[in-house]
């Protein structure tokens, strides 16, 4: 009230100097209440008014922090500074000066050191967010562990609602014995087919059907229609099978095929599974675009099903992003001239910091030691540069420069016995604006030897180009197929210790763009993928005999079971081929042994096998004393075929029986019409060509044929 | 045994037939001149001039005294087989797809195609005097999907047509009515042929599948598959075999190899559905089969213009499928 007069006394006196106008008087009629509130007149205003509590999401406390002495207050501050600053500006703080005495006093006694905490105000909450995410439980030093909160969580803490219950711990469930396909009395593998289906409605669905390689007939374990939307894939030892859904992915396991847990993760395009199978990544691309929180990566625990990890961006690197080391303690990640390994279960930067490499191009685990390889491309005057990196110690237990480096890639042997980079080197490199152009490419293959002491290294120089290469599994041979359109050759080395590789056999002119080792080595399949007429061929490396050769119409996909004694051939749908799709199956020497052909067919996955559990010594008894075991296997398969036969004939037999019947009842019939039939045709049997022997005249017509007898020669 | 190789059609054969006794091969192609041949030596008595454009189907009736033939010039022809000469002619709206002679060899039946806005229909006339090929006694017009294979029912009493969709219909000829529909195929019916004694009949199918069905209930009896589409089956009359022709379609043959293309005959057991054989030889997809009535040859017409007349050898008729215990 007393605003509204003082501007109307304010309006009169300035009316009375600018002279003669009377100015409207603006007071109030007598007897007004006022009854207009403040939220009526300005409302918009009065709501953005700062409020005490504006900017609380911004604060975090951390606490935790070590109790010092005037002395190195400052320096504290200052590293403090520095490691929460990277999440924002810090636009204002509050150290708490802690207890000093307290710790002399905690010193002498060996009590817990006493701590401290501060609060830290960011410039934005999303920045608050961030560091707590990311410091909670960080450790500073090696006795004080940071414990990171926002501020607001202690206003949710403190008002948790009366009637909150304690949640039930969820009953333990059973998913029953998750190896029961292991216990197969005769060992037969199974294999997964994925159909691809007709999408209904807008999503698609692919079919899943699991078959059990059974003699002499595979038997159906699983058919599920529509089981996935895009693809299916087993995990590394093949305890669960996952399958792909529009809101994420479910693993299905154990004797029939049970939901043994599932990942929320809207439109998760691509997942890996870690070497032990305890952790899943699932990757979802489109997520980035879609949502505000995006969750591009998450890692899960398989067995919880529990959110582990998430990134929210990541580096563009061809999958899978997150490489595991052989044994799920580490998994690292590349990112602009880092490598960022984390360590397990913490799933915290190990060391608290990544790994800094200028210029690091790829890099790959060992899959038997945790030893990781990467390789730095060239940067002017500084050579390309391949090094092998022991994690957690981050010692450089190798490093070997390279020049005239055009691109690297690293295979490792499945053993880890030996590493080998394959170098494309240039002679000549043109720089045009953002690309670089190399010519007068050739290649080096080299060849770390990871057992040996100092890890000597070998190198293959081959000046064509290469179309594949791939080391046996286990043992120390090596294939490279090289060679131009119309002069393709296979080579194969053999690495011995102390000495170069040396060139065991060379196949010469001979087509082909892919090759498989049998996961046991010694047998090899070399095909010509992705076109019309494309032969496989089936050699036994022991000796370089060619055991079979095959001309298959096509072949886009190849794969051995994993105990090495039969390999498919399929010809997929996803090729866009229409008709004869389908597989092949052979065994391990080249002998088709079915084939079949399914529409829509698309890939054949076997189910992998957890690694053996006899230990070398064992597995090459088994193998010095075949003869003693092989005749007990013959025998049972000899019987099974002999007992299938059976059922066959048996089932024939029946199929006959009742077709005979059907007949007999048609034949009674058809002769009964005899009658009305000769009646159609003017009373001229008809029925037989020979029935109506006064229709019959013979005729005798000479043919000339001469008749020559030529023994065909082989 | 050498096949003979009937070489006389400059274009694709559409249809081959043996007439009752076995002696003779007619053949239509997508030349105007359907052909006679003798089955025992290949060699061509002559041919039935006047069409204008591809002949689609031909028929002989029983006494081999008449032969039909239908085409895309959009006629209907009867002929007298031991002259050449034509009897009659009669234009239709649209191209003939199929055409038959009854059992009695009395009554013609043929059909017509869905084409430039004129519905697909089935045309029934007596033939016994041959001016009498334009006064139709029966006229339907099928609706839906067109007919393109068909065949007489037992006793002439009723009438089987296969459809574009791959439906199978029973008509009822004394009140031209359906009677049945059965839908086992997914794709067009290319051919539909009886087996000897007329109780039962094969199909064949673009869905790469051939069916056998009972003449009387159109229950499917048995199903022989492929991979590729199938232009034409044909029941052995004295063994337990079926003969299947097709491969791939015509369009894509260009563009694949020979033995890609799956253009052998095969053979499959009638009752166990298995293929026991493939003979090959044409090179292009075979459209019409035929066994000869006495079962001791069978002929093939394909894609690539030519008839092959294939004698069984002894060990066909020796070869027995074991299901003895």
């Amino acid at each position: 009230m007393a605003k509204k007069k003082d501007s109307v006394d304010h309006g009169s006196t300035e009316g009375v100097k600018n002279g003669g106008d009377v100015d409207p008087d603006f007071s109030d009629p007598e007897g007004y209440v006022d009854d207009i509130t403040d939220e009526e007149l300005c409302g918009d205003l009065l709501r953005k008014k700062p409020r005490e509590t504006d900017g609380v999401e911004s604060i975090i406390v951390v606490d935790g922090l070590p109790v010092v002495g005037e002395d190195r207050l400052d320096k504290l501050k200052g590293v403090l500074r520095k490691i929460f600053g990277k999440f924002g500006n810090i636009s204002s703080e509050y150290f708490a000066p802690g207890d000093i005495e307290g710790v002399t006093a905690a010193q002498a006694s060996g009590n817990p050191l006493p701590t401290t905490y501060m609060f830290i105000e960011y410039e934005n909450s999303a920045a608050a967010l961030e560091a707590v995410k990311t410091m909670d439980s960080y450790k500073f030093d090696k006795s004080h562990t940071l414990l990171v909160n926002l501020f607001t969580d202690f206003d949710k803490y403190e008002n948790i609602p009366e009637n909150w219950v304690t949640p039930q711990p969820q009953p333990y469930k059973d998913p029953g014995n998750l190896w029961y396909h292991l216990l197969e009395p005769d060992s037969f593998d199974q294999y997964l087919i994925l159909k691809i289906g007709v999408s209904k409605g807008g999503t698609a669905a692919n079919d899943l059907l699991v078959m059990l390689n059974a003699s002499p007939e595979p038997t159906e374990v699983l058919n599920r229609a529509g089981g996935t939307e895009t693809i299916a894939k087993w995990s590394p030892s093949g305890t669960y099978l996952a399958s792909f859904h529009g809101k994420g992915v479910a693993i299905w396991g154990g004797k029939d095929f049970e939901k043994i847990n599932r990942y929320a993760h809207p439109h998760a395009e691509l997942i890996d599974f870690s070497p032990n199978e305890r952790y899943l990544v699932t990757f979802a691309p489109r997520a980035e675009r879609m949502y505000d929180n995006s969750e591009v990566l998450i890692i899960w625990e398989i067995r919880t099903g529990a959110k582990k990890r998430t990134f929210s961006e990541i580096y563009k690197s061809p999958w899978p992003v997150i490489k595991w080391s052989h044994d799920d303690k580490y998994f690292a990640k590349m990112g602009p001239d880092t490598i960022s390994v984390y360590e397990t279960p913490s799933f915290r930067l190990q060391d608290n910091r990544s790994v800094k490499i200028a210029g690091v191009r790829d890099f790959s685990w060992s899959p038997s030691d945790n030893i990781l390889a990467y390789w730095v491309a060239e940067d002017k005057d500084v050579p390309a540069r391949v090094t092998l990196l022991e994690i957690p110690s981050r010692n450089e237990i190798r490093a070997k420069n390279l020049f005239n480096v055009a691109e690297c890639r690293m295979h490792w042997q499945k053993s880890g016995d030996f590493l080998c980079v394959k170098v494309d080197r240039y002679s000549k490199v043109k720089k045009e604006k953002h690309d670089t152009k190399y010519s007068g490419l050739y290649y080096n293959f080299e060849i770390f030897h990871m057992r040996e002491k100092q890890i000597p290294v070998d190198s293959v120089e081959i000046k064509e180009p290469i179309i594949a290469f791939a080391w046996e599994p286990i043992g120390s041979k090596f294939t490279i197929i090289h060679g131009e359109q119309n002069n393709v050759n296979t080579s194969f080395y053999g690495v011995k210790k102390g000495d170069t590789p040396t060139l065991l056999k060379k196949f010469e002119r001979k087509r082909f763009n892919a090759l498989f080792w049998a996961p046991q080595g010694q047998f090899i399949v070399l095909a010509l993928l992705k076109s019309a007429e494309g032969p496989l061929e089936f050699i036994d490396t022991s000796d370089f005999t060619i055991m079979s050769t095959l001309m298959p119409e096509m072949t886009t996909d190849v794969e051995w079971d994993p105990t090495g004694r039969f390999v498919s051939a399929c010809v997929s749908a996803w090729s866009g081929k229409v008709s004869d799709t389908g597989f092949t199956l052979l065994n391990f020497q080249g002998r088709v042994l079915r084939k079949e052909r399914i529409d829509r067919f698309g890939n054949l996955f076997w189910r992998p096998r957890p690694p053996c559990l006899l230990s070398n010594a064992q597995i090459k008894d088994i193998k010095k004393n075949l003869k003693k075991y092989s005749p007990q296997f013959e025998t049972k398969d000899r019987l099974r075929l002999s007992k299938a036969s059976k059922e066959m004939l048996q089932k024939r037999q029946d199929i006959l029986d009742a077709w005979s019947d059907y007949r007999r009842k048609k034949e009674d019939d058809y002769s009964q019409q005899k009658k009305q039939r000769m009646l159609l045709r003017n009373n001229v049997d008809t029925d037989e060509l020979d029935s109506d022997k006064s229709q019959m005249h013979e005729e005798t017509i000479d043919v000339l044929i001469r008749e020559d007898i030529v023994p065909i020669e082989e | 045994m050498r096949p003979l190789m009937l070489q006389g059609h400059s274009r694709a054969i559409t249809q081959i037939k043996y007439n009752r006794e076995g002696d003779l091969i007619f053949s239509a192609a997508k030349d105007a001149s359907p052909c006679l041949w003798y089955s025992h030596n290949g060699e061509r008595l002559g041919t039935f001039d006047g069409h204008n454009g591809t002949v689609w189907c031909i028929d002989i009736d029983w006494k081999t005294q008449q032969f039909l033939s239908g085409g895309g010039d959009m006629t209907i022809r009867l002929w007298d087989c031991e002259t050449g000469k034509e009897l009659n002619q009669l234009d239709r709206d649209s191209p003939v797809r199929t055409s038959l002679f009854s059992y009695s060899g009395n009554m013609v039946v043929y059909s017509t195609d869905a084409a430039m806005s004129k519905p697909c229909e089935i045309f029934l006339a007596d033939v016994r005097d041959p001016d009498q090929l334009g006064e139709s006694v029966t006229r339907i017009t099928v609706e839906g999907p067109k007919v393109t294979a068909l065949l007489w029912g037992p006793l002439d009493h009723t009438l089987i047509t296969g459809h574009e969709s791959g439906k199978l219909t029973q008509w009822d000829l004394r009140t031209n009515k359906i009677i049945t529909t059965v839908e086992d195929h997914q794709a067009t019916i290319n051919d539909m042929q009886a087996s000897k004694d007329g109780t039962m009949f094969i199909t064949a199918s673009k869905d790469h599948t051939s069916k056998l069905f009972d003449m009387d209930t159109l229950e499917c009896l048995k199903t022989y598959k492929t991979e590729r589409p199938v232009n034409s089956g044909c029941i052995s009359p004295n063994l337990e075999h079926v003969c299947l022709g097709g491969g791939q379609e015509a369009m894509e043959v260009t563009t694949t190899a020979t033995s890609q293309g799956k253009f052998e005959a095969r053979f499959f057991h009638l009752v166990f559905e298995e293929e026991f054989a493939r003979v090959k030889g044409h090179f292009g997809p075979i459209n019409s089969l035929g066994f000869h009535p006495g079962g001791t040859q069978y002929a093939s017409g394909a894609e690539d213009g030519y008839l092959r007349v294939h004698n069984f050898d002894q060990s066909y008729f020796d070869y027995k499928y074991d299901f003895y215990m």
